[in-house]
């Protein structure tokens, strides 16, 4: 091998394992990069935490979450919001688009308990005129979103979301009629 | 040593392309011919080509690689992946850690040389255009000296113009392989703002790669590249790696002389490297396996009528006059585990079917008690893999005598990548319950072959008090 080790190269004199390194310059494009961290460092630590001009992480995510929901209501509102009352439930119960896509909506979740003809078994009685919790379409949808829990209901908003809750309550008042 | 202006000579104890000072030095590589030059860039031709080609070609209505990360979908070669499937991902992950160790162990830096898209694109694409347009290496290094005229300026112009070009292409093609080509085209022909995130992200890639492959290059593999370092500590010295014979060349002469080693110390090896080092003075960190020197150094031996070789592919201990071992404790056990891996991963892969079944309990308390019953209510969902739809049954498996289950009764069909989220309601009459048992919900194809299941624990009361 042709050792073309000068005096010169310089070596540094620390010692590991008998291995001993030289002392050469860095490249300098890797200075730069080591330097920019530094610089940026600083901007970063009065624009968070020395003047906290920037959100914490809390706000940034509450800001994400804001923009979200102004987005869901701004396509509501293009989409000509429907707010959910009772008036509007029954409507809904009325319009066959939307009571079909309760019914899927009941086979798959609903009818385990409730019966295939809303018969109830374990779960109560949708047909009939006997309400447990509220007459109302309102009361119908809270149940719905709720749950009745000491009676093996579970809360469907979190499995459903909403505009399937509203689908399956408008199925099931499309049995009954406005009082 | 003989002097060669202009050029920095190498030394082990420093990096070539970077000066005593810290700024960086110009490597360019003089041109070189020979067999491995010409394999490399058929195999390089080749491997861009997959690249290219990849998002074309249309497997069962996908792109033969599509990893549709907005609907969590990776269709590879006809097979769809659904995210439920992630974890298939460890046997890729660990199959590729395995495969390169059993490679760098067996094969040294063969990746780096051959099919590492550094490599494939700096040396096959880039560094050509360079050459068309600058000239060769003398002319190259001549041109970056020279004052800035109208002959410069358009050179310079047109190469960085071409590199901007080919870096934009490579990133739009990437994208290609995460969006598929029809969509890439409608964002393509839309206003950046309508998809700002995804633009943002194309132009900084562009920019990354038009920087690497113009200016950064061999540095990427030098400093940054993780597994460049990593493979120091993955070969021995049986390993194949590109070495200089030293018995046969040293010492160095003049063709004429006698008494001296084969090599004429003509530097063809060193003007052809393209991390700028000198292959004679040992393995070093920055050789990237690329055979250059090989291909420089044999066409010399062919005109000297020296037997080719005095720079070849072999290993150190192959390079010292002794004989290479093939089989070595760190290959019998890269093996065997590459063995394992790829075994556990056919096992998998058989098992893997087009329709998913996750089943938890519903949220609540774990079981109800009724008058006669005791019910246990599960919420069940199937998620249809398959491209198009198709009808699906849960049947349940280990249900004692004279239980009733409700909800998953009859066949439903499932649209294309769709999924059905039913509720599962189990009674076990009061009087037959003997303790919590396990029972398995199972998804099951129209001709009833089972797809997946899920194993669920029926709770009750202690029996005693159930019966009371």
């Amino acid at each position: 091998m042709n050792d073309t080790t000068s005096q010169e190269d310089p070596l540094r004199p620390h010692t590991y394992d008998g291995i001993q390194e030289y002392d050469k310059s860095l490249p300098n494009w890797w200075l730069f990069t080591f330097y920019s961290t530094i610089v940026f460092s600083i901007g970063y630590w009065i624009y968070f935490h020395k003047t906290d001009t920037g959100p914490t992480q809390a706000e940034e995510y509450a800001m994400a979450l804001a923009a979200i929901e102004e987005e869901i209501l701004a396509k509501q509102t293009e989409e000509g919001v429907v707010i959910i009352d009772n008036a509007a439930l029954w409507a809904m119960s009325r319009d066959p688009e939307i009571v079909e896509a309760g019914k899927a909506i009941y086979a798959l979740n609903c009818l385990a308990c409730h019966g295939p003809e809303l018969q109830g078994a374990i779960g109560a009685n949708l047909i009939d005129s006997e309400w447990v919790h509220g007459s109302t379409p309102m009361d119908a949808r809270r149940i719905v979103i709720e749950g009745v829990l000491e009676k093996g209901m579970p809360p469907w908003l979190p499995i459903l979301g909403e505009e399937k809750v509203n689908q399956v309550t408008a199925f099931v008042m499309s049995y009954h009629t406005e009082p | 040593m003989k002097q060669r202006a202009n050029i920095r000579q190498p030394r082990r104890e420093e990096l070539t392309s970077v000066n005593e000072d810290g700024s960086r030095y110009a490597i360019h590589p003089a041109d070189v011919d020979g067999r491995f030059t010409q394999a490399r860039r058929i195999s390089a031709i080749l491997l861009i080509a997959i690249y290219a080609a990849l998002p074309w070609i249309q497997i069962n209505g996908y792109p033969a690689v599509y990893l549709d990360t907005d609907a969590m979908r990776f269709h590879f070669f006809g097979i769809t992946f659904v995210s439920q499937d992630l974890w298939l991902a460890f046997f890729l992950i660990s199959g590729l850690g395995f495969g390169l160790f059993y490679v760098t162990a067996l094969f040294g830096r063969i990746w780096c040389g051959w099919a590492c898209p550094q490599t494939v694109f700096l040396e096959h694409v880039y560094r050509r255009i360079e050459r068309w347009i600058e000239g060769e290496a003398v002319a190259r290094r001549r041109l970056d000296n020279a004052d800035w005229n109208v002959s410069k300026i358009w050179k310079r112009l047109l190469k960085h113009g071409l590199f901007l070009l080919i870096s934009i292409s490579v990133a739009h093609l990437f994208m290609a392989y995460f969006l598929s080509l029809p969509q890439l085209w409608n964002i393509m022909r839309e206003s950046p703002l309508e998809n700002w995130g995804t633009f943002v992200f194309v132009s900084v890639f562009s920019g990354i790669l038009y920087f690497n492959f113009a200016w950064f290059r061999e540095q990427l593999c030098i400093v940054i590249c993780p597994y460049g370092r990593l493979q120091s500590v993955l070969i021995d010295d049986h390993s194949t790696v590109i070495g200089y014979d030293e018995k046969r060349g040293e010492p160095r002469g003049k063709p004429t002389q006698d008494g001296v080693g084969d090599c004429i110390d003509c530097h063809r090896c060193v003007q052809v490297c393209p991390t700028g080092i000198d292959i004679r003075q040992g393995l070093q960190m920055e050789c990237i396996g690329c055979a250059a020197c090989i291909d420089a150094c044999d066409t010399i031996m062919d005109k000297l009528d020296r037997p080719r070789g005095l720079v070849r592919y072999d290993s150190q201990e192959g390079l010292a006059g002794r004989a290479t071992r093939l089989i070595r404790p760190r290959i019998i056990l890269y093996s065997f585990l590459l063995v394992v891996g790829a075994s556990v991963l056919i096992f998998s892969l058989q098992g893997l079917t087009h329709a998913s079944l996750t089943a938890w309990r519903v949220e609540g308390s774990p079981y109800y008690l009724d008058q006669d019953h005791i019910r246990n209510q599960f919420i069940v969902r199937v998620t249809n893999k398959l491209n198009h739809s198709a009808d699906y049954g849960i049947a349940l498996d280990g249900l004692p005598v004279d239980a009733v289950a409700t909800g998953v009764d009859g066949a439903f069909t499932l649209p294309e990548n769709g999924e059905a989220v039913k509720t599962l309601v189990i009674r076990v009459p009061r009087n037959r319950f003997e303790g919590n048992f396990v029972m398995k919900a199972n998804v099951v194809d129209s001709e009833g072959g089972l797809l997946a299941y899920r194993e669920l624990e029926f709770i009750g009361p202690q029996p005693e008090t159930s019966n009371q």
